[in-house]
């Protein structure tokens, strides 16, 4: 304007002797006007543009299932405190407002924080949660309410981020904790609830204190000036970046009120940075430093977080906790000096410690296996650029203790296992058999590696995982084959389908004789099986495999009879699902729903079953499987467990133990187990040594219900004896109960009168006894 | 001249600014929202339904059938232990009643129950005892009842999200599953409704009035399907269970 104004004068002196510059002249001004107005213009767009529509991109946030609470539920005390932890409750004498828990030697007292689920919310409300051993005993408000049944909300698992990216949590201007925002304004701009988006005062000041100290050491920028920085420029610094800056600020003022802008730059602003991941806002920086909701922040917390604002990286409290918490003082003495706070107030938040977490509880490198499965479920259904920007919540089935569990089984055992496991890798899948969800895996022996999931990606010949089928196939045929039916386990070759001899050996090189059909699949002994299976027909054993869940394009070789093709880890997961959930086909399930940002219900991933086997043959084979633990291969399961705990599984081993395999569930627990080398080398573990010790360690630590399968209407208990496999009564020597098909039992023998010694029944089992 | 070219033109340009949003007024979409913070507001009535439910829930314990009292036209069906009229046997009922606590049946000792039986053989018991998660009690009430009331008002999906979340603590209540599969066939989901309803026999020995129920629901659905045939033979079986 200056400019302009003195143009015109002098060119109103000139006017006479050089017209044409007076013409130039105002040329000129009007095109620098009409410049200046076009960059007033753009910039009010911009401004607006941003401002108005979509703030922020957020990326997706998947969590773990909620940990539900009823009475009669199995949960460890210890277990739920983990959770708790995790969740960043806090643990005080007594309950104290959302976020703290009290625990007494058997019952825990918390406030919980409320969530809003797929299908509703869950208040917050306080509550009592009484243990007895590893069950909850009792569950109920503290008002004195009833409480039948109460969710905790779930724990970040972790998000779904673009290549570089901010991450934020967004907060509304009325969830933020009392002095939060009287600090920021004391700290950052004291006349920000006065000026107009920029502050002459504040300018002035800064420029005589940068004048004085001949360099630049104060910044005179308002709030509203930061923000414009952050949103809308980049860190450049120079004059006609700080007036554009200014202008904007002007204009963005013109157009929004205070609490809207304040609201703006608690989220937009810059306070860490975890990884390839930028934490903005007080929101998720108040998650990522102290583990816990902005709403519970106290005074220390929020002069810590505000005191960052001027250097997130200078004044990090977990790299330099003495700068910061120096910074922290500092500030809280000025809410002091300013009257903010209390003297007293302030004396007690400079005596409290930093409070900050170890590590950022959010960091998305913490599952990466399980968030590899389920950003592949999630692209079939959304578009990346849903998925990194539209804050979605994704609710999966994770279940973060039966994870730690199994992390620490794999991890522990492959160091006990020592020299034997070097070199090995590993990879582990944990299911609810009666759902079929996914409840905890791991990629990799290393659980925190991102890379290679070997879960989901590393297919590997099976062994004598296989068996299973090959022994449901049989048991369907019930005027065939019944659990005590007489196999040949002798040596023999044939010609396969591909031209080559197949000559199948035992593990050891021993021959069994005679052996009961059950014996054989518990034993895992292959050339009965070899036969049973021939007997039956490949395809026809392939069919009942893609039957049970994995449709493999082996050929249909004899050797696959043994093992010989591959299989991903998941895939055995959903077979043994069918075996494990009473022959129904259960599609494993990650994810079991996805919301949007406001709330609003986007998809579910409901629980779909295909009943594909009767039940009572799978009966029948799951109670091999279950001997198979009792007397087989899987026996040494019980050097680690109780008696108590029944379960069903299969050993798999390959040749030169280049895999080892472990499949078998309990009750409520299924897991599958792979341990081998990346390149296909030889290792010295057997699915027994190797894979079985990694689960019967797991099943110790997750002490799961045993297995209870009901019995089903066609099987009925028949007595047999024991070395002939011929129907008895229940008073003989050596009678043994049996699971039979109706109709496929042995007819009942004579009774047996006078009942022999116990004793010499005790040897007729013990002969009997493999 | 110029300087009044220059206001109209400065003013111009500011105007549209102006002029386009109101204080107050804009038209923020927020593209995130709080994750924990939150305190939903959504149902505030749910909740208090929830005493009068466990109070309900008493008379399940002894083995009759429970109405609960209902906001939505439907009352909601749910069956007790096997009774005792039914079975002609007297079914153990378990100990304890809503106020006492006692854990779940946890082991099946090998060797089996069986007393005589020298090896174990892993079989269940098959008598009249029902393992404690198929006792109807309270979580498994109350959330059956939410589900009820969210049916009642349109929302079927989120039903099924209750009846799932109920399926996961009590996985071998069959009545659960008699639900899901009710929801299933009202969501038009006709082949899984009949497939849930399988899976729920499977766990409904000695219920003969919960098994009725669920092959009339296995006929339904074949009629969705078109199978009448199929329907016909389900109708059968359900006269049959009773």
């Amino acid at each position: 304007m200056t400019k302009s104004r003195s143009s015109r004068s002098r060119s109103k002196r000139r006017s006479a002797a050089s017209r044409p510059w007076l013409g130039w002249l105002i040329k000129l001004s009007i095109v620098a006007l009409v410049l200046l107005a076009g960059v007033a213009v753009y910039l009010d767009a911009v401004v607006q543009e941003k401002f108005s529509g979509k703030r922020w991109t957020i990326p997706a946030t998947v969590y773990a299932r909620p940990l539900e609470l009823f009475v009669g539920q199995k949960l460890d005390k210890d277990d739920f405190l983990t959770e708790v932890d995790a969740l960043g409750y806090r643990r005080e004498k007594s309950v104290n407002g959302p976020g703290t828990v009290s625990v007494a030697s058997n019952a825990v007292e918390m406030h919980t924080r409320g969530f809003r689920f797929y299908e509703g919310a869950e208040e917050s409300q306080r509550i009592r949660v009484r243990f007895s051993g590893d069950f909850v005993a009792g569950l109920a408000r503290m008002d004195g309410g009833e409480l039948p049944v109460a969710r905790l909300e779930p724990l970040v698992v972790g998000g779904l981020y673009p290549a570089h990216n901010e991450d934020r949590i967004l907060i509304k201007l009325d969830q933020v904790p009392p002095y939060l925002v009287e600090t920021l304004v004391a700290v950052e701009d004291r006349e920000f609830f006065d000026h107009f988006g920029v502050s002459p005062k504040s300018i002035a000041r800064a420029v005589w204190v940068n004048l004085t100290a001949g360099e630049v050491r104060q910044g005179g920028s308002t709030l509203t000036q930061q923000l414009v920085k952050n949103f809308y420029l980049t860190n450049e610094r120079s004059l006609s970046r700080k007036a554009t800056e200014a202008m904007m600020a002007v204009l963005l003022e013109l157009h929004y009120d205070k609490p809207e802008i304040l609201e703006a730059y608690l989220n937009e602003v810059f306070l860490g940075q975890d990884g390839r991941r930028a934490i903005h806002g007080f929101g998720l920086a108040s998650q990522y430093f102290f583990g816990r909701p902005l709403a519970e922040l106290k005074l220390q917390h929020i002069a810590l977080l505000v005191g960052m604002v001027k250097g997130p990286t200078y004044y990090n409290p977990r790299r330099h906790p003495e700068r910061a918490s120096e910074r922290r003082n500092l500030i809280i003495d000025l809410l002091a000096d300013q009257q903010v706070v209390s003297p007293e107030e302030a004396a007690q938040a400079r005596q409290a410690p930093l409070g900050v977490t170890q590590r950022g509880s959010l960091a998305d490198s913490s599952y990466p296996a399980f968030l590899d499965l389920v950003k592949r479920q999630l692209r079939e259904d959304y578009r990346d650029e849903d998925l990194t920007e539209e804050g979605l919540r994704v609710f999966t089935s994770f279940d973060p203790i039966i994870q730690s569990k199994a992390e620490k089984a794999m991890t522990d055992t492959l160091e006990r296992l020592g020299k034997a496991a070097e070199g090995v890798e590993g990879a582990m899948l944990v299911t609810n058999p009666e759902t079929g969800e996914l409840q905890a895996m791991l990629g990799s022996r290393h659980p925190g590696f991102a890379g290679f999931n070997r879960a989901l990606d590393a297919s590997r010949p099976i062994g004598s995982l296989i068996k299973p089928a090959i022994y449901l196939a049989a048991l369907e045929k019930p005027s065939q084959y019944t659990l005590t039916s007489l196999l040949e386990d002798e040596p023999f070759s044939v010609k396969g389908a591909d031209g080559k001899v197949w000559k199948p050996q035992n593990y050891g090189r021993t021959a069994h004789g005679t052996v009961y059909l059950y014996q054989a699949l518990a034993n895992s002994y292959n050339l009965s099986t070899a036969r049973l299976g021939l007997d039956l027909g490949v395809p026809h054993v392939l069919k009942t495999l893609a039957r049970l869940g994995a449709s493999p394009d082996w050929p249909a070789y004899p050797s696959m009879l043994l093992g010989a093709g591959g299989l991903r880890p998941i895939e055995v997961a959903g077979v043994y699902q069918t075996i494990a959930n009473g022959g129904f086909n259960t599609p494993l399930r990650a994810i079991r729903s996805v919301v949007a940002a406001d709330g609003e219900p986007l998809s579910r991933y409901p629980f779909k079953i295909e009943q594909r086997f009767d039940p009572g043959a799978i009966y029948l084979t799951q109670y091999a499987m279950q001997r198979t633990m009792v007397e087989g291969t899987g026996r040494s399961v019980y050097n680690q467990v109780p008696k108590s705990l029944t379960l069903a599984g299969k050993t798999g081993t390959t040749n030169d133990s280049r895999d080892s395999w472990f499949a078998g569930f309990s009750q409520d627990l299924l897991a599958v187990v792979w341990l081998g080398r990346d390149d296909n080398g030889k290792t010295s573990l057997t699915g027994a040594t190797g894979a079985l010790q990694v689960w019967a360690d797991f099943m110790r630590r997750a002490d799961p219900l045993p297995l209870q399968m009901p019995v089903p209407d066609n099987v009925s208990m028949a007595w047999v004896d024991a070395r002939t496999g011929e129907g008895t009564r229940d008073n003989c020597p050596g009678a043994v109960q049996m699971p039979y098909i109706r109709g496929s039992e042995p007819a009942p023998g004579p009774g047996c009168g006078l009942q022999a010694p116990a004793e010499s029944v005790m040897d007729w089992v013990r002969g009997w006894l493999p | 001249m110029n300087k009044q070219w220059m206001i109209v033109l400065v003013t111009a340009a500011m105007l549209p600014g102006c002029a386009s949003v109101k204080r107050g007024a804009i038209p923020v979409v927020d593209s995130g929202a709080p994750v924990s913070e939150e305190v939903s507001v959504r149902q505030p009535n749910r909740r208090a339904n929830a005493p009068a439910i466990a109070a309900q829930s008493v008379p399940a314990d002894t083995g009759v059938t429970v109405m609960v009292p209902q906001q939505s036209s439907e009352p909601l069906q749910t069956f007790g232990a096997p009774d005792v009229a039914f079975s002609g046997e007297s079914a153990q009922a378990p100990a304890g009643g809503t106020g006492q606590w006692t854990p779940p049946a946890q082991s099946a000792p090998m060797p089996a129950p069986v007393q005589r039986q020298p090896m174990p053989s892993g079989i269940p018991s098959s008598s009249g005892t029902l393992s404690a998660d198929e006792q109807l009690d309270g979580p498994v009430l109350a959330l059956l009842t939410t589900a009820q009331q969210q049916q009642g008002g349109g929302d079927l999906n989120g039903a099924a999200s209750s009846l799932e979340r109920a399926q996961r603590i009590a996985p071998r209540e069959p009545q659960v599953l008699y639900r899901l599969a009710q929801v299933r066939l009202a969501q038009g989901d006709a082949i899984q409704a009949e497939q849930l309803s399988r899976r729920g026999l499977s766990y409904a020995s000695d219920r003969p009035a919960l098994q009725a129920s669920l092959w009339e629901l296995i006929a339904q659905a074949r009629e969705r399907q078109g199978n009448a045939a199929g329907a016909a033979q389900a109708r059968e079986r359900a006269k049959v269970s009773m």
